[in-house]
């Protein structure tokens, strides 16, 4: 039964190309389709120039939302490299 | 002429054969930094091959290079082209025989292609998506 997912996180840094690759790399894993919003912008969390156009800063809120039969690994794994990647910058 | 970047060498999980990609650009400096950036954005499992510059270093494209190319990127999941400017793909198509199941060539903005075909050949998808992947990028806004 796919099941909806969604969870948020503030960054810590900047969602620069190296983080944006990893979350896009994870995302598409994944069989749910999953998007990342961040100021009012959606994207493809597989699509790794969408992730780099939203142009997520520090300090902001990300949510990672996920619909499919993986939903909630994909947010867990998302929120993972969203809370790791940005730390370190890219 | 460049190494491929990328090679996996330890993978995570079960080893998988993934889509190779090569860059034809001509330049070979373009070709590399292209390559170096698409390795690093996608961390590194994917093998990606420089195929830029003449034979004898100048700006221009080789056909041995592509050929070379061709070779080295494909592991049994098939091979994606990007060339630079359209010029490129004379060269390329003049390699390619009819059809062949292997090998596509992508029509898509080189950097930003480059980025989002390495991408999704390192999450595992099938060469078709990894072209497709690379043709979104006519539509991916900067600002």
């Amino acid at each position: 039964m796919p099941a909806s997912f969604e969870q948020a996180i503030t960054l810590a840094g900047d969602l620069h190309a190296r983080p944006a690759g990893a979350l896009a790399v994870a995302a598409g894993r994944f069989a749910s389709a999953v998007s990342v919003s961040a100021g009012g912008r959606t994207a493809d969390a597989k699509s790794v120039l969408g992730v780099m156009g939203l142009g997520a800063a520090s300090g902001q809120h990300v949510t990672v939302t996920a619909h499919g039969p993986d939903a909630e690994e994909a947010v867990a794994a998302l929120i993972a490299i969203l809370s790791e990647a940005t730390k370190v910058g890219g | 002429m460049s190494e491929p970047v990328g090679v996996p060498t330890s993978e995570r999980e079960a080893p998988m054969s993934r889509v190779g990609i090569v860059l034809v650009s001509h330049s070979a400096g373009l070709a590399e930094g292209t390559a170096s950036l698409a390795g690093q954005v996608s961390g590194g499992t994917v093998t990606i091959v420089a195929a830029g510059g003449t034979d004898d270093g100048g700006l221009g494209t080789s056909a041995a290079k592509v050929q070379r190319g061709l070779r080295l990127a494909d592991s049994g999941a098939g091979v994606v082209i990007l060339p630079d400017l359209g010029s490129a793909v004379l060269t390329v198509r003049a390699l390619l025989a009819e059809d062949d199941p292997q090998v596509i060539l992508a029509d898509a903005p080189f950097v930003e292609g480059a980025v989002a075909a390495t991408v999704a050949a390192a999450a595992g998808v099938d060469m078709k998506a990894v072209a497709a992947a690379a043709e979104e990028a006519w539509h991916a806004r900067k600002l």
